[in-house]
C-alpha cells in the first residue's frame, strides 16, 4: 500500500500525461489484436457470430496454393529489394558524405521518395512509368530496345515493385549519412599514411564502424517490406495479378478478409505474419552478435 | 505543490485540447457525410411544411442511404435526396457513396459491425450474401403497412427481388446487357453492323473482319473470358440450359460448357483478333474515358444498356447502338433481369422512413426526372412513360432495347454464400490460359475441383 503510494507520488502525474496515448494503446492496439487473435481460432464471415475451430485456420494454411505463393512473393520481395534499397541509400550516402557543395539540397532531394513513395499516387505514377506506352519504353526505344508492358507481364511485375521500394532509399539514407559522420577522421588520416585506398579505408574502417547503423536500418525495413501493401494493392487493381505475382502477404489477406468474407482465416493469417516477421527480425538480432561492431 | 497544480493545469488543458480536436473531426465528418444538406437543414428548422400530410407532427428522424457510382451519378442522387428532404422534411437523410469495389467492402464491413446503412443499394450478385445471413429486411412488411407502393411494378419486376418467396429489394431500375458499337467506325472499316440476333459465330466472324479490315489496328473485343462471371460466361451457361448455380448452391455448369467457353476465346486470341493478356491485364481496371473500346483500340463492348449514353458522350462522330448477347444456335435465351435495387437492413431503427424514401425514389415524379435510366429504365410502368420524353436519344435507344430483350427473360437463380471466391478462381483460370500458364483442359479441371471445394 505504501509503495503504491509513494509511486504514485513520484510517477503519478507521469502517467496521467500518459493517458492519452495510453488510451489509444487499449482501444486502437491492444484491444483489436486481442479480438483478432480470438477470431484467429474461429470461423468468421463477418455477418453471422464467429464459431469457434480451434486451430483449423492454421492448418488449411499450409494447404492453400495461393497463400504459399504469396509467401513466396512477399520474401522475394523483401530478400531482393530490401538488401538492394540499403545498398543504394549506402552508396548516395558515400556520394553525400564527400563534403561536396550544397549538400543539404541534395539530401532534401533525395530523401523526398520516401515521403510519398508508399502513396497512392506514386503507385498509379509507376503504373504509367511501367506500362506499354510508359517512360521506360520510351527511353528503351531511343537506345533500340523494344520494352514490353513490365507490369502486365507475370515474369516482371514483381521488379518494378521492387524498383519502387528501392526508389524509396531516403530514410535509410539519411540515418547512414548521420552513421558516416560518427566515423573519425583521424582513423582516415591514420590509414593514409599506412598507405591504403580508397576501397580499403571502405571495408576496414567506414563499413565495421557503420555496422550498428546498418543492422539498424536491416531490421527496420525488413519490418516495413513486409508489411507493404499499397504499392501492389493500386499497380495490380486489388488482384494481385498478373497471375497473383504481385500477390503480396499483405494483399491476400486483405482478399480473404473483406472480398471473401473470410475474416477468421484472415486473422489466422494475420497472426502468422506477425510470427514470421518476429522470427526473421530475431534471426537477424541473433547473428548481429558476429558482424555488428560497436565501438566501446 | 504550486508545481504539481500547475502541471496537472497543463494536463486538464491537453485533454481539453485532445478532445477539441477530436470534436472538430467528428463535425467535418458529419458535414461531408451529409454533403450539400446543410442549406436543407435550416430551412426545414424554420419552416416546417404544412402542406404535407406525412410530416405533420412526425417524429423526427435520421436514416442513412448508401450507392455505388461516379461523380455523375453522385450528383444525381444527391439531388433527388435534397428533393426528399423538401418532401419530408422531419426526415434527414445522410449520404454514402463509393465506386463498386470499395462498396461492397464497405457494406460488409458495416453489416458486420451492426452500423450498415438504412437504406442500401443491393444487386443480385450480393444479396443472397445478405438475404442469407438475414441483415435485410423483408419489404412485404412496409409494402402491408402502406409505406411502399408497388401497384406500378410489373409482377416480374417485383419477383427478380425476392428470394424464397421473401422480398429482400425493389428494383430502382432494371437493365438488360448487351454487346455496343460505334456506327461511324463500322461504317469507316465498311463491317456490317451486327444483327440484333446475331450468335456466337456471327461475332467471332466480324470481330476478325474488323480486324482485317483496319489493317490490324483494331481488335474485336476486349477478352471476356474470364473477368466477372456475369452476365457473358452465365449468358452462354444459360443459353447451353445450365446456369451459375444450382437452387441448392452447386455449380451449375458443366466442364464441357466451360471448356466450349474458354476455347472459342483462345482462338480469338491465337488469331489475334482480341487482345493479347498483357494489354487486357494492362485495361482491366481502367476508367471508362480510358478503357479499349473509348480509346479505340477494340470496336465492340460488352457493357449494360443503361450505359449507352455514358459511351455517346465520349465519341463526337456516329451512335452507340447495341446488340443482345450473342446468341447459340438452337439454345435457351440467356436473358434474366439485372438492375440495381434498394434494400431495407434489417437492424435499421427507422424501416418505416426508409420505406417513404424508397417510396419516393421509385414512385415520384420529381426522383425519377432527375432519374431518368440513370441505373437502368424505371421498373414503375407510369414512371417509365413519364421519362420518356425526358431522354436524349443515346437513352431512348437504351429504354427501346431493354424493353425488347425484357421479353426474352426468364428467372435466374441467386448466388450462393462463396461466390466471390469462386469468381477470383474463374478469373484466375482464364488468365492462366490467356498467359499461356495453363492449358485449357488444366484450366478447366483445376477450376472444377477448386469451385467444388469452395461451395462444400
Amino acid at each position: 500500500m505504501q509503495t503504491w503510494k509513494r509511486m504514485w507520488a513520484r510517477n503519478g502525474v507521469g502517467y496521467l500525461f500518459l493517458a492519452p496515448w495510453l488510451l489509444g494503446l487499449f482501444t486502437l492496439s491492444a484491444i483489436p489484436m486481442g479480438a483478432s487473435l480470438y477470431l484467429s481460432f474461429t470461423e468468421y464471415d463477418m455477418f453471422t457470430s464467429p464459431e469457434w475451430s480451434g486451430l483449423d485456420n492454421y492448418v488449411s494454411m499450409f494447404g492453400d496454393d495461393k497463400w504459399r505463393n504469396s509467401l513466396q512473393v512477399t520474401l522475394t520481395y523483401v530478400f531482393l529489394g530490401v538488401p538492394l534499397q540499403l545498398l543504394f541509400a549506402l552508396f548516395i550516402a558515400l556520394l553525400l558524405n564527400r563534403g561536396i557543395r550544397g549538400v543539404r539540397i541534395y539530401r532534401a532531394i533525395y530523401y523526398v521518395p520516401s515521403l510519398f513513395g508508399g502513396s497512392v499516387a506514386i503507385a498509379l505514377l509507376w503504373r504509367q512509368l511501367f506500362g506499354r506506352e510508359g517512360l521506360v519504353n520510351t527511353m528503351l526505344g531511343a537506345i533500340g530496345i523494344e520494352g514490353k508492358n513490365w507490369i502486365a507481364s507475370p515474369d516482371t511485375a514483381i521488379y518494378t515493385l521492387i524498383i519502387l521500394l528501392i526508389w524509396q532509399f531516403g530514410a535509410p539514407m539519411v540515418i547512414f549519412l548521420a552513421g558516416l559522420k560518427q566515423v573519425p577522421t583521424e582513423l582516415y588520416e591514420a590509414s593514409t599514411i599506412d598507405g591504403a585506398g580508397k576501397w580499403r579505408q571502405f571495408r576496414s574502417i567506414t563499413l565495421p564502424l557503420i555496422t550498428p547503423v546498418l543492422f539498424f536500418n536491416l531490421v527496420m525495413q525488413i519490418i516495413s517490406a513486409f508489411q507493404a501493401f499499397t504499392p501492389a494493392y493500386i499497380i495490380s487493381g486489388g488482384s494481385g495479378g498478373p497471375l497473383d505475382s504481385t500477390l503480396f502477404y499483405t494483399l491476400y489477406l486483405y482478399q480473404k478478409g473483406f472480398t471473401h468474407f473470410q475474416m477468421g482465416y484472415a486473422s489466422a493469417l494475420a497472426w502468422f505474419l506477425l510470427v514470421a516477421i518476429a522470427f526473421f527480425t530475431a534471426l537477424i538480432f541473433a547473428t548481429s552478435k558476429k558482424w555488428v561492431y560497436y565501438q566501446e | 505543490m504550486n508545481q504539481r497544480i500547475r502541471l496537472i493545469g497543463l494536463f486538464a488543458f491537453c485533454i481539453i485540447l485532445v478532445f477539441g480536436i477530436a470534436g472538430c473531426g467528428g463535425n467535418n465528418n458529419h458535414e461531408s457525410g451529409t454533403n450539400n444538406v446543410s442549406n436543407n437543414d435550416n430551412s426545414n428548422g424554420n419552416a416546417a411544411s404544412p402542406d404535407n400530410d406525412a410530416a405533420s407532427g412526425a417524429e423526427e428522424a435520421e436514416i442513412r442511404f448508401t450507392w455505388w457510382g461516379d461523380t455523375k451519378r453522385n450528383e444525381v442522387y444527391n439531388a433527388i435526396v435534397d428533393r426528399f428532404e423538401e418532401e419530408y422534411p422531419h426526415i434527414t437523410v445522410k449520404r454514402e457513396f463509393g465506386g463498386w469495389g470499395d462498396y461492397w467492402d464497405r457494406l460488409a464491413t458495416q453489416t458486420a459491425g451492426d452500423n450498415a446503412p438504412d437504406v442500401v443499394s443491393m444487386h443480385q450478385f450480393y444479396v443472397s450474401d445478405y438475404a442469407r445471413r438475414d441483415a435485410l429486411l423483408d419489404m412485404q412488411t412496409v409494402v402491408d403497412t402502406g409505406e411502399l407502393d408497388l401497384s406500378q411494378f410489373p409482377e416480374s419486376a417485383i419477383d427478380s427481388g425476392r428470394i424464397n418467396d421473401t422480398l429482400y429489394m425493389v428494383p430502382k431500375g432494371v437493365t438488360m446487357p448487351g454487346w455496343a458499337y460505334n456506327t461511324a467506325l463500322f461504317d469507316e472499316l465498311g463491317v456490317d453492323y451486327p444483327d440484333m440476333n446475331w450468335t456466337y459465330e456471327d461475332f467471332q466472324a466480324t470481330s476478325a473482319e474488323i480486324y482485317e479490315n483496319s489493317g490490324g489496328e483494331i481488335w474485336g473485343s476486349s477478352d471476356m473470358s474470364g473477368g466477372q462471371l456475369q452476365p457473358n460466361f452465365r449468358y452462354f451457361a444459360r443459353q447451353s440450359g445450365e446456369d451459375l448455380f444450382t437452387e441448392d448452391g452447386q455449380l451449375g455448369f458443366s466442364a464441357d460448357t466451360l471448356t466450349a467457353w474458354w476455347t472459342m476465346w483462345d482462338e480469338l486470341r491465337q488469331q489475334g483478333v482480341i487482345p493479347d493478356a498483357a494489354t487486357g491485364t494492362e485495361y482491366e481496371n481502367a476508367p471508362l474515358e480510358q478503357n479499349l473500346f473509348v480509346t479505340g483500340q477494340t470496336a465492340l463492348h460488352q457493357i449494360p444498356a443503361n450505359q449507352i449514353y455514358l459511351y455517346q458522350q465520349q465519341f463526337e462522330t456516329g451512335e452507340i447502338h447495341m446488340v443482345r448477347m450473342p446468341q447459340l444456335p438452337g439454345g435457351d435465351n440467356g436473358e434474366y433481369i439485372e438492375g440495381a435495387y434498394l434494400s431495407i437492413t434489417k437492424a435499421s431503427e427507422h424501416p418505416k422512413e426508409a420505406a417513404l424514401f424508397i417510396d419516393f425514389f421509385v414512385n415520384s415524379e420529381q426522383s425519377l426526372e432527375l432519374f431518368k435510366v440513370e441505373q437502368g429504365s424505371p421498373a414503375n410502368k407510369e414512371m417509365g412513360e413519364f421519362v420518356k420524353p425526358l431522354l436524349d436519344p443515346a437513352q431512348a435507344r437504351a429504354v427501346t432495347f431493354i424493353q425488347e430483350t425484357l421479353d426474352y427473360a426468364s428467372p435466374a437463380v441467386y448466388a450462393p454464400i462463396g461466390v466471390a471466391e469462386v469468381e477470383t478462381a474463374f478469373k484466375d483460370n482464364a488468365t492462366a490460359i490467356a498467359y499461356g500458364e495453363k492449358s485449357i483442359k488444366q484450366a478447366v479441371a483445376d477450376f472444377m475441383s477448386n469451385a467444388d471445394d469452395i461451395l462444400n
